[in-house]
């Protein structure tokens, strides 16, 4: 009797164990990288280049100091940070009339234009853009680069909120509109306030990637645009190779999207994944 | 402003409409003119304006080996790293897929590589596969292996950005498999069970036809990703060593903005953009089939 | 909503045009400068030069390839808005004056009120001045000179009881002597990075009595000496080269010969001022410079004008461009830029400076000499489309690096050779 319980317990814990020892099989490779990266930005030069490496031991704030003042990082924040939050707000303003009508309307086309814009490789865009602009001479101003990161947002916000309205339940919409309410109040004041997770997922993604974006900053912006993303690669082409200061920059850009991600973790989750799953 | 009663009858039309002119000048324009480009020759650095020349720029990039090789390594890259991340994406969601403790936690640790910058990434990677100082070769090393040169020998340098490719999307994977996982209707579970069918049986005659879908349709978006992989490519190796990782989108870019042929760029943009076409429309076929 | 939307994207659209100052204010310069040591020169003395002038300088910096690409790109399209830049008159003056992209500055010099006399202009050799000039016009003021020199480290050389190597037997057999990875100390390093490598390629391989393009004929990098040249550097790299070598440039190979990890570097004369920096450099006491050393075919290391500076033709304000290009150009940042970083500028007059000659290194003075009269004046293919021939001839170099010269160089080579001559033909150049 005793001797089964025992065995049963056995086998339970190290089932358990098992499982336990498999999900740390897949954590450590995904959060080693940036544990890693953090480790390294509070080390010497001479600490980071040291084989066999030794973790956890300096603790300079130096290549922090670097980044921000020698280099003058929190210019290329406002610069990130006024793109990402003017590209994702126009994209907001366009995108949402937009998939409320593909959703409600079953318009096939324009949500497969939309699917184009979103797989479209951007590099096929540069050219074009590089030339138009440079015409209306907007290269390094916002407005350039906040057009060309609503390109990455609308596509974003019209794939998830199509999706998103069209799980909304339709009698609230028709009970309304047997009231004699037009249809735009009913977008307005029925259904947006009632899909806010939906936009605030939508809002976190059109976000994050706008901010991740390194190729259009590349072309477009130069001095006094430089988004965050360029400006870490500026660091790492130019002259000494000063590993600690770029990864101290390093994670000072991921820091944001990561903190943003923690807020918004369940819409990012939603987000990500709707394409792939059933409308 | 606009009449509301206008509005309210016209909505299917002026509510895409603001959207549709964005991504028609945005998108559709551009992509037009790019297309022209590509029957002409142009040359920017020669001061010269664009030259019609019908075919010829096709038949030359087509006669170009650089061209096939980075084609060739376009889908080289895309299918190892698709793969990769498909089967192990599987896995992790088959570990997961289950309640236990901290799972939201583990959710979001599974979250940070995909929203990570993939510029900063890229750039931590390469001193990761540091010949010398990283810390790649000391970890061979101890195991008693031999070091690799990693993204600095031409016949590593694809798989060694593909294990990058693979950490940072393999998250994504598994994501879109638990989700997948979690939607299943319990019912055929249930019968299965009463009928005395085993864990295997029951994952390869019920799970896998019941996901096929989703994977079928993660693994087409993922390769689209794949395809036009740009950042991670052009910060840790610019196309090198020699030429061993330049893929259609970074030989285009050399082509535009560093030798400053369009005509020549533009053909090759011009494929690149066919091959992501027809992926979308296989997304979209998957998607019908998916409403139906 | 729509409305709500409207002002949201006018309020945004606005707040973007002032931040981003996309109205120029009156007087202001754009100057485009490259990452190379003496922009680190330039850029902390520019607030005095606003001082003094009244005049706005914008400044911005790239790495050499992005500023090519940026300068054909603005130029190109006519959207420029700037006033001053560096340029690499090898890589771009050919290009560039073809397509009227540099101001003319003869007219500048001649004329004695926007000239001083003070600036003594014919303080730049003939033969810089000539690397400069199109069609007996000075479009370009010559600003560094560049050669190629051997870095080595004196400790590792004392310990050893070696000499610098005059020749690249005594170079391979320097390299193997202090070749010892187990202790984190390569033999030597140069650029192995498909297009970089090009430049400081260029050396070893007219020592082998190669050479990149003759004219009337076309590409010669597939000949007998130049197979050789591409064989030499190539296994030399393999097995005396730190690994990964094939994506270094300079940025590259200065870190790990900063990091003390290698005993040798050929490169270019101006990098001494950052080896001898000690907040940046772990070997700053024991860094020694000498002639690049001899190959079968003699001696001839490349001597060039790697950098000048230009006004654009399409500024608005010549006069202000001109006029800081003056003081950038001027013999008081001249002697700074010896003194300070150990820069070799391109001006005579100022080698004689005592300041400089009692702070300018000597090892590196005695090299200038030197290579004077025996230097070839270029480092590259002497055309238009530069940038693409040097992917192709880099491509080469890589090949050798990886198979330790024993790939198919020659096979390699005639294609590169194919390569230049179509893109020579396209540009009408042969």
């Amino acid at each position: 009797m005793d001797k089964t319980r025992l065995y049963y317990k056995l086998s339970s814990f190290s089932k358990g164990f098992l499982f336990f020892l498999l999900v740390l099989c897949i954590l450590i490779p995904v959060v080693f990288p940036f544990l890693w990266m953090l480790d390294a930005s509070f080390k010497t030069q001479k600490d980071i280049t040291s084989i066999p490496p030794r973790f956890l031991i300096s603790r300079t704030m130096e290549n922090y100091r670097r980044v921000f003042e020698e280099q003058n990082f929190l210019r290329f924040f406002f610069n990130s940070a006024v793109v990402g939050v003017s590209a994702t707000l126009i994209s907001l303003a366009l995108g949402l009339p937009a998939a409320y009508s593909i959703a409600r309307y079953r318009q096939e086309t324009y949500r497969f234009t939309i699917l184009v814009a979103r797989l479209m490789p951007g590099i096929s865009l540069l050219l074009p853009w590089y030339l138009m602009f440079s015409r209306l001479e907007l290269i390094d101003t916002f407005i350039a680069l906040i057009l060309s990161h609503i390109l990455i947002g609308l596509p974003i916000v019209v794939w998830t909120m199509s999706s998103y309205f069209q799980s909304v339940p339709l009698e609230i919409e028709e009970s309304a509109l047997v009231d004699g309410v037009t249809r735009q109040r009913i977008f307005v004041n029925i259904v947006l306030p009632i899909s806010t997770p939906g936009i605030v997922t939508a809002t976190t993604l059109s976000f994050l990637f706008s901010w991740n974006n390194f190729m259009f900053s590349q072309v477009l912006s130069m001095e006094n645009t430089k988004t965050l993303p360029l400006a870490v690669y500026n660091f790492v082409s130019y002259a000494e190779v000063d590993w600690g200061a770029v990864m101290a920059a390093s994670i000072a850009i991921i820091t944001p999207a990561i903190i943003l991600t923690m807020i918004f973790q369940q819409y990012v989750v939603k987000g990500l994944t709707v394409g792939a799953l059933k409308g | 402003m606009l009449d509301s009663r206008f509005v309210d009858r016209h909505i299917r039309i002026l509510f895409p409409l603001p959207a549709l002119l964005f991504i028609a000048i945005m998108m559709v324009f551009p992509i037009l003119y790019t297309f022209s480009l590509s029957f002409t020759t142009w040359n920017l650095a020669s001061g010269m304006p664009p030259r019609f020349v019908g075919l010829n720029t096709y038949i030359e990039v087509l006669k170009e080996p650089r061209f096939w090789a980075a084609m060739g390594r376009t889908f080289y890259f895309t299918f190892l790293a698709v793969g990769c991340e498909t089967i192990l994406g599987m896995i992790w969601a088959l570990i997961l897929n289950r309640e236990f403790f901290g799972k939201e936690g583990i959710k979001l640790l599974l979250l940070l590589p995909l929203v990570s910058t993939p510029v900063a990434i890229g750039i931590a990677w390469v001193l990761f596969y540091e010949p010398t100082i990283g810390l790649a070769n000391w970890a061979l090393k101890s195991l008693g292996l031999m070091p690799l040169k990693w993204i600095a020998d031409q016949n590593t340098v694809i798989p060694s950005l593909v294990l990058v490719d693979i950490w940072q999307w393999t998250p994504m994977m598994t994501l879109i498999f638990l989700a997948g996982l979690a939607s299943l209707s319990p019912e055929p579970y249930e019968s299965a069970r009463v009928d005395g069918a085993n864990g295997w049986q029951i994952f390869w005659h019920i799970t896998v036809p019941m996901v096929v879908p989703i994977i079928l349709t993660g693994i087409v978006l993922r390769s689209i990703d794949a395809f036009k992989t740009y950042d991670i490519i052009y910060t840790m190796t610019n196309g090198g060593p020699g030429f061993a990782s330049e893929t259609l989108n970074i030989y285009a870019y050399n082509l535009s903005f560093n030798y400053f042929r369009f005509g020549h760029a533009a053909v090759v943009l011009f494929f690149l953009f066919l091959i992501v076409l027809s992926f979308s429309f296989l997304v979209n076929r998957l998607k019908d089939r998916g409403h139906g | 909503m729509k409305r709500k939307g409207q002002v949201f994207v006018l309020c945004f659209l606005v707040l973007a045009i002032l931040a981003g100052g996309g109205f120029a204010q009156q007087k202001t310069l754009r100057v485009l400068l490259a990452n190379h040591p003496y922009m680190e020169v330039l850029r902390p003395l520019i607030a005095e030069y606003e001082k003094q002038t009244g005049t706005k300088v914008n400044v911005e910096s790239y790495d050499e390839n992005q500023l090519t690409q940026k300068l054909t790109t603005e130029f190109a399209t006519r959207s420029s808005t700037m006033d001053v830049f560096m340029t690499r008159p090898l890589q771009e003056g050919k290009l560039f004056f073809k397509n009227g992209w540099y101001e003319n500055l003869s007219p500048y010099l001649k004329d004695s009120k926007k000239t001083p006399a003070s600036y003594n202009f014919a303080d730049y050799a003939a033969s810089a001045v000539s690397a400069v000039t199109h069609k007996n016009d000075v479009y370009t003021i010559p600003l560094v000179t560049e050669w190629e020199v051997l870095y080595y480290r004196t400790d590792l050389f004392k310990k050893a009881n070696l000499a610098p190597p005059k020749n690249f037997d005594e170079l391979i057999a320097a390299a193997k002597k202090l070749h010892d990875p187990k202790n984190g100390v390569y033999g030597i390093v140069s650029r192995g990075q498909r297009g970089a490598a090009v430049t400081q390629f260029s050396s070893y391989l007219y020592n082998y009595g190669g050479d990149f393009i003759q004219e009337g004929k076309g590409a010669v990098v597939d000949t007998p000496q130049a197979i050789e040249a591409f064989k030499f550097y190539g296994r030399m790299l393999a097995e005396y080269g730190p690994p990964g070598v094939t994506n270094m440039s300079w940025a590259q190979c200065m870190a790990v010969f900063q990091a003390g990890n290698v005993a040798m570097w050929t490169d270019a004369s101006v990098f001494l001022g950052n080896l001898k920096d000690p907040s940046k450099s772990k070997v700053a006491d024991n860094v020694g410079v000498a002639m690049f050393p001899a190959g079968p075919k003699g001696n001839s290391p490349y001597s060039v004008v790697s950098w000048g500076m230009a006004v654009s033709r399409q500024s608005k304000n010549k006069d202000e461009a001109y006029k800081f290009l003056l003081w950038a150009t001027s013999r008081e940042i001249a002697v700074k830029a010896m003194v300070d970083k150990g820069i070799t500028m391109a001006r005579t007059s100022v080698w004689k400076d005592p300041g400089v000659q009692k702070k300018f290194d000597p090892q590196l003075a005695d090299t200038a000499i030197k290579v004077g009269p025996i230097g070839k004046p270029y480092d590259r293919p002497l055309m238009t489309a530069v940038g693409e021939a040097r992917d192709a001839i880099g491509e080469v170099i890589v090949l050798s690096i990886e198979t330790k010269g024993t790939g198919d160089i020659a096979g390699a080579a005639k294609k590169a050779v194919q390569k230049v001559n179509e893109l020579l033909k396209n540009a009408g150049e042969l």
